[in-house]
């Protein structure tokens, strides 16, 4: 006990570890008024952690070939231990993480909490987002099962409608005229290196930003005034709030462990939500399945495709959103943030999500 | 320049992490040019759709030959087509796949009876809208058709409950295989079991449809055995599920109370 203080005193002597660890838990001072919708980055950095943990697991028996690719996603299922846990875990939490991070924009658009001066936090986080979306797409081809196959093979033909380039798109997502070989290839070396890179990155830089210009205080409270941004850079301190540790950390760790509840709820009691049948099927490019649907986060897409009466206009339509709401923070420039003074922006927001669900539910059925 | 690059590549990001359209389906020849003909010619690929043959992946050219991938060439005997049998050939047509239960059949009273009024296989299963063979088909209706009721209802009424049992097992590994479970060996076993099973209907010898029976109730018996075994294993992992569930649901709680006992103390 002793040899150990002395050895941990020595290396504290020489990297300052006390009071880094000072300076970012005990001393490190949150809101008094901070809600429950800010532990959603400590359970999406969880989640992500949990994925790249099993992910990690999953790529030491799965093989990256059209011919083995299906039988070692079934050995993992089947023969090697807890593989079937390993695999449902990786393939559940990757929707719950689409839940988390859809419920995390969401707290930050209606708290305002994009705006100046956080405007890179905000496009840090949306690229984090647009990059999982990637990362659910190329996972879902690996399994090289009938429901991959078929849904990277609508997915990626999409790509022709866009005008000049979209032969040389459609051949460049696939490696080739089908999906096939090449095409696995590459969605494994982007699902497990190259968007893994980039996104531990940006988790970085996220973080870098949401620390060095200070958490945003929640916009509710009689003392809550709209401010405009300093001219130069301003931390933003909240003196007499709360210590992150032990105070709010006990609160993220609730919340983790509910949200890691709702994932082994589904995971032993309801694996088949996000299991169709054709996703036990290997991939056969000559037998095309019935009903192929996108996974949930992605039916507003698939809907807004066939309302139009164009797949471009559709994808133009789509494009335009999404730019839009990654510019946000540069378009909305009022610094009120209190959701009753922005009547216009609650009601958009309201109508935004309904929307969503509206198209999603139409998808489903359609 | 970069920037116009980045531009330039901006919606096909997007495009990435967006979309799915609607699904195609690739079809043969044979149905894009006989599904869109009305009457006579196109009814067969009606009737098809909601067979059992569709259901499996067995399409025109399987049965009747000819080019599936080439407009032109399809019906072209030098391309293997066949186009319909005679009723005479019918057991030949399609024993050339269910060789088994041409076998029993020609063997049967049916069978000796073909040319001569004797039923054929598309007098009890249909011919496009092929029927999944189940003791359904043996009814009053049906085989009152050509004669008496009595000796076709003794052989419903001793395969019936086996038949039964085959469904069950069917849908039990159907069920397994849903949650990733490999299947196919036990799939494989009661496939063969269940046509070797109804491939024993054919012969109509009531004796030794009930002999037979006993030992094909022993080897379904078998395959449920192992069917069980893996339905204790998952029930015992939901249970885990259940007992990791709960802990961390408390423990959730347990962190809520102290966070709460920590605001008070500011």
């Amino acid at each position: 006990m002793e040899l150990g203080r002395k050895i941990a005193d020595y290396i504290d002597a020489r990297l300052g570890i006390r009071d880094i660890l000072e300076q970012n838990l005990t001393k490190y001072l949150l809101p008094r008024n901070i809600n429950v919708w800010y532990t959603l980055g400590a359970v999406l950095l969880t989640l992500f952690a949990l994925q790249i943990g099993t992910g990690i697991l999953l790529l030491v028996y799965y093989n990256p070939t059209v011919d083995e690719a299906f039988h070692s996603v079934q050995r993992i299922m089947n023969e090697v231990p807890f593989g079937w846990l390993i695999r449902t875990v990786h393939a559940v939490g990757a929707n719950i993480i689409i839940l988390a991070l859809l419920l995390h924009m969401l707290s930050v658009l209606f708290m305002g909490s994009y705006k100046a001066p956080r405007e890179f936090n905000w496009l840090a986080g949306f690229f984090l987002f647009l990059l999982s979306l990637g990362m659910c797409l190329t996972g879902y081809l690996l399994p090289w099962s009938q429901l991959s196959f078929w849904a990277t093979t609508v997915a990626t033909s999409s790509s022709q409608e866009i005008p000049l380039v979209g032969d040389l798109a459609i051949r460049f997502l696939r490696g080739g005229a089908m999906v096939g070989q090449p095409t696995l290839g590459r969605f494994f070396a982007l699902h497990v290196i190259g968007f893994p890179l980039l996104f531990g990155l940006l988790v970085l830089a996220h973080l870098f930003c949401v620390r060095r210009v200070g958490i945003s205080r929640p916009p509710f409270g009689p003392d809550w005034h709209p401010a405009e941004p300093p001219a130069r850079f301003h931390h933003e301190e909240h003196r007499g709030g709360i210590p992150f540790f032990p105070h709010y950390v006990a609160k993220d760790a609730a919340i983790i462990a509910f949200f890691l509840a709702l994932l082994l709820g589904v995971v032993f009691f309801a694996p088949g939500l996000f299991f169709p049948p054709t996703a036990f099927e290997p991939a056969d490019p000559f037998v095309t399945p019935k009903g192929i649907k996108p996974e949930w986060y992605f039916l507003w897409a698939y809907q807004t495709l066939k309302i139009f009466p164009s797949e471009f206009l559709g994808l133009a339509v789509q494009g335009v959103a999404v730019t839009l709401l990654l510019l946000l923070p540069f378009l909305d420039r009022s610094p009120e943030r209190r959701p009753a003074k922005r009547p216009f922006f609650v009601v958009a927001f309201l109508l935004g999500i309904a929307l969503f669900i509206a198209l999603s539910v139409w998808g489903h059925y359609s | 320049m970069k920037q116009l690059l980045m531009l330039a590549a901006w919606p096909l990001f997007l495009h990435l992490t967006s979309i799915p359209s609607p699904a195609q389906t690739t079809e043969t020849v044979c149905i894009q040019c006989h599904g869109a003909l009305p009457g006579k010619l196109g009814e067969p690929v009606k009737l098809w759709k909601g067979s059992v043959h569709a259901a499996n992946g067995i399409s025109c050219h399987n049965c009747h030959g000819g080019d599936p991938t080439d407009m032109a060439m399809a019906m072209n005997p030098s391309r293997g087509f066949l186009g319909a049998p005679k009723d005479r050939a019918i057991p030949e047509f399609c024993g050339r796949c269910h060789v088994g239960v041409k076998e029993d059949y020609l063997a049967s009273a049916h069978g000796r009876a073909l040319g001569r009024g004797g039923p054929q296989c598309v007098t009890c299963h249909g011919n496009h809208a092929v029927f999944k063979a189940t003791p359904d088909l043996i009814n009053r209706r049906d085989c009152t058709r050509c004669h008496d009721y009595g000796r076709a209802e003794e052989i419903r009424s001793s395969v019936i409950e086996t038949d039964r049992r085959i469904t069950e097992l069917e849908q039990s590994l159907l069920a397994l295989h849903r949650t990733g479970i490999v299947t196919r060996e036990m799939e494989g076993e009661l496939f063969s079991l269940r046509n070797r099973f109804h491939r024993l209907f054919h012969n109509v010898d009531v004796e030794k449809v009930r002999n037979q029976t006993t030992g094909f109730q022993a080897e379904l018996g078998k395959i449920r055995g192992q069917v069980i075994a893996i339905e204790n294993k998952l029930k015992q992992r939901k249970l885990w599920g259940g007992v990791v569930m709960a802990l961390l649901l408390l423990g959730g709680v347990l962190a809520l109370l102290l966070h709460k006992s920590y605001k008070e103390e500011i």
